[in-house]
């Protein structure tokens, strides 16, 4: 008997010893400030309105990655920062450049000289000034730290950064970068004081000139920050915000029905019609620059025969496509780029042809069908894409076996073969997403002759000297005329070359409780926090 | 005993060491490149390996495996590749609540799982066993998911009396142990119910009985005590499992546990922190695997610990 005493005991001690201790259980990572997180539950749920108006919790689908805006891939951790950090040029609503810590800026004819004028009376959280020096200070971070993603976005071409005034600074390239602006505006500005001194520090906690500062990051739980009261801009917003990463859809949804969470950000397309209906919920959507396509191998065959790509688009609905995989939502990929990526030109649509589809097959030489691998990963949404895709083929007589593959093995199958004969790829069910401001990035990568893997992400193996010359020069040029004629062009070539299944465009749902205003997801899928209120 | 626990935490080290090897070779050995996987895939060759220099992922393995030891030994678990924070801080923020996560589930599930065992073996084929059986086979068919969500429908939704997840004190943690300990406590049920069956056929019960001992003293002390023994078993086995393997509880309910973080870290492979969450669940399963050991001496002072 006092075996089994003992037993119980311990467990029950272990139990007390758990309770207790509890609060201390979450040791912050960083914490400037100690007071505790204040994110409501729903049993204090309707209290929380009330008293906890100033806290503003909005729950993401992904955990956020670093605080270092120099550093940074991934959209989340990139929401987080802009409301803390600022560039000298931002993105608007729309995902267009818009000045910020810039007062007007101007760029050479060559496009290889920036010139800012920087705007007066800003300061970072930690007091340090905003101006010319600040500026440099940052730049020559990014430059001379090869490691940091943002080195080789355009500012490894960087020759010199020189002080013009106090509040001037000029930045010259060594060769024309088309997206250098949307370098810039992704380029946010660090304290010179945390750079110089703790920059080991800036992944964790960093200090920008933004209207919150950062207040505490609990790995894998939230991440909170607070209205910066210096702020240049005013201070109407709300007064802390919690970022929470919940990464199951259908908790997201349940915090954001007991107002557990006054946003979350995405709202699952199969979710929509549910949360419609919810009480004090609206669910926003924003049409995004996300474009879903099938990438065909146009190296080898039978993808090598322009007929039996075209054969393949027009094989695909894309109505179909948007109600049985997006759940209705988005819009056909009625070109290279998506409609809200800047130069974007609409083409004629492959609308669904069978006929047409089994006749240019047959043409090719591929009467009798032919049997074809998609690789995607291991995603439910992408598996049933490439389920829809091989139900649609199957119209015209192609065969299509899906090879689903887990992210990293996927990407080492397809960036590990180092020429276009290596490559074992057919076709690749995925999606790209690029900064609305930048067309260089939307297509480059994916269609110049340079970008096959492993150097970038041409899985397509698009080989047209005539796009290539058209990218290269629209990439070189400040004449708006003359890009837009260019890029106007390089859709028509490549749309029609079809090395692609062009599907759709996806369409961004977010929710928020109805009291909450100034919540905003550009089309990029970044957050927009800067001006949220909870009313 | 003290003896006894000093040379198997002793024996720990070799195991370790083992165990870093394997897990070091493996995570080599799996496809994907964490350089590309970190650089993002509208990266180029240039970046990736800039990345991969800045990571130290350019040198050979061996090296790669050294330097982690070295700095192992100092109480440097090395930095993640994917978030740029020591993997020691990562650690701090994660590793406390999954171990409270797992006391509490394993706490309750062994009280109602000793409970229904008890009950439904004493009362054999009746409607009470019935009963506790029905209960223990649900418990361990209902996937962890699906029991969460429920649970977050019914108690957050539409009761509002407890959170939906996160970690903001001890509501948090009550969903998700149950779900978490739903299977446990079913697997201890039934195999204290068997075991209790088997142990009441004995000759040693018998001879209660026939001494005229009461029921509930040939049950509790005699029964009980010894079918405890296996029930140890499996409970310190589950237990071992429960601290690293808690992922579709986590993600449910997104609470900030270790075993949530490993998954994220293989998906980036993040060898850094795969390698140390791997010792780290090692370490506690020894650790666990020993208690049970202790555990048997107290419960049957027969049993002879080897020093």
């Amino acid at each position: 008997m006092k075996g089994i005493k003992n037993f119980i005991f311990l467990f029950a001690m272990i139990f007390v010893l758990a309770a207790c201790t509890n609060d201390d259980s979450t040791d912050p990572v960083n914490e400037p400030t100690k007071e505790p997180t204040n994110s409501s539950t729903a049993g204090d749920n309707n209290k929380s309105t009330s008293e906890k108006a100033q806290e503003l919790v909005i729950a993401v689908n992904e955990n956020f990655i670093s605080m270092d805006p120099h550093n940074t891939g991934d959209t989340n951790s990139n929401s987080v920062q802009s409301a803390m950090m600022e560039g000298l040029l931002g993105f608007d609503a729309e995902g267009q450049i818009i000045k910020v810590l810039a007062e007007d800026y101007t760029i050479s004819e060559d496009t290889l000289t920036y010139v800012f004028k920087l705007k007066q009376g800003v300061t970072f959280h930690d007091g340090a000034a905003f101006n010319a020096e600040a500026v440099k200070t940052n730049i020559e971070r990014i430059t001379n730290d090869k490691s940091l993603r943002l080195y080789s976005r355009g500012f490894n071409l960087v020759n010199s950064i020189e002080i013009l005034g106090d509040y001037e600074i000029k930045v010259t390239i060594s060769e024309p970068y088309g997206p250098m602006v949307t370098r810039f505006a992704s380029a946010k500005m660090i304290s010179p004081k945390v750079i110089k001194e703790s920059s080991d520090q800036i992944p964790k906690s960093p200090v920008g000139t933004g209207p919150y500062k950062f207040s505490k990051w609990v790995q894998g739980d939230y991440l909170s920050i607070e209205r910066f009261d210096g702020y240049w801009g005013g201070n109407d917003r709300v007064e802390k915000i919690t970022f929470k990463p919940v990464s199951e859809n259908g908790s997201r949804v349940a915090m954001l029905k007991t107002g557990e969470a006054h946003a979350i950000y995405p709202v699952p397309a199969q979710n929509q019609e549910e949360l419609s209906k919810a009480k004090d919920v609206t669910v926003n959507s924003v049409p995004s620059t996300i474009a879903r396509y099938v990438s065909l191998n146009t190296f080898k065959k039978p993808l090598d025969d322009i007929r039996v790509r075209q054969a393949f688009n027009y094989a695909v609905d894309k109505d179909a496509f948007l109600k049985v995989v997006n759940s209705g939502l988005g819009e056909p990929l009625d070109s290279i780029i998506t409609s809200k990526t800047i130069y974007y030109k609409k083409q004629q649509l492959y609308n669904q042809d069978i006929e047409k589809a089994k006749a240019l097959l047959a043409d090719a030489g591929y009467a009798d069908g032919l049997e074809i691998e998609i690789w995607g990963n291991t995603n439910s949404d992408t598996m049933k894409g490439m389920q829809f895709i091989q139900q649609q083929l199957k119209q015209i007589g192609v065969k299509v076996e899906i090879k689903s593959m887990e992210e990293a093995t996927l990407s080492d199958e397809i960036y590990g073969a180092q020429t276009p004969e290596e490559a074992k790829l057919k076709m690749w069910y995925v999606s790209w997403s690029a900064y609305a401001s930048d067309v260089t990035n939307a297509t480059k990568p994916l269609f110049h002759s340079v970008s096959f893997p492993p150097n970038s992400a041409n899985t397509a193996y698009y080989n047209n000297p005539e796009t290539d010359k058209m990218m290269d020069e629209a990439n070189s040029i400040s004449d708006e005329a003359r890009k837009t004629e260019l890029y106007a062009n390089l859709q028509d070539v490549i749309y029609k070359d079809a090395p692609w299944i062009f599907l759709g465009v996806d369409e961004i749902l977010y929710g928020v409780r109805s009291n909450v205003s100034g919540v905003i997801v550009n089309p990029g899928g970044g957050l927009d926090v800067a001006n949220a209120k909870i009313n | 005993m003290l003896k006894y626990i000093v040379k198997r935490i002793v024996e720990i080290i070799p195991i370790l060491i083992v165990v870093s090897i394997l897990t070091f070779l493996f995570i080599h050995l799996i496809p994907g490149d964490p350089a590309r996987l970190v650089a993002g895939k509208d990266a180029t060759l240039e970046e990736v390996d800039n990345v991969r220099k800045s990571l130290g992922l350019d040198k050979p393995v061996v090296v790669q495996y050294f330097n982690f030891m070295k700095n192992l030994v100092t109480g440097d678990l090395g930095t993640s590749l994917t978030t740029g924070l020591p993997v020691i801080d990562m650690f701090k923020t994660r590793f406390m609540p999954s171990i409270y996560l797992t006391f509490l589930s394993m706490f309750w599930a062994t009280i109602m799982g000793l409970f229904i065992g008890i009950f439904s073996a004493i009362n054999k084929n009746k409607w009470p066993d019935y009963l506790g059986m029905i209960t223990a086979v649900s418990g361990i068919s209902l996937p962890g998911f699906w029991l969460g969500l429920i649970l977050i429908q019914v108690f957050s939704v539409s009761l509002g009396i407890l959170p939906t997840g996160g970690l903001d004190g001890l509501s948090s943690y009550i969903l998700p142990s149950i779900t978490l300990g739903a299977g446990i406590m079913s697997m201890i049920a039934r195999f204290t119910r068997s075991s209790m069956l088997e142990t009441m056929q004995s000759d040693y019960v018998r001879t209660g009985r026939a001494k005229g001992l009461k029921e509930r003293t040939v049950i509790l002390q005699h029964a009980l005590r010894n079918s405890l023994i296996s029930v140890v078993t499996v409970a310190g086995l589950q237990f071992g499992f429960l601290l690293g393997g808690s992922v579709v509880v986590e993600t449910v309910f997104s609470f900030p546990g270790m075993g949530r973080l490993l998954i994220d870290s293989i998906s980036f492979r993040d060898y850094p922190v795969i390698q140390s969450s791997i010792l780290l669940f090692a370490v506690e399963f020894i650790l666990v695997s020993l208690i049970v050991d202790i555990l048997y001496t107290v419960l049957n002072p027969k049993i002879q610990l080897n020093t």
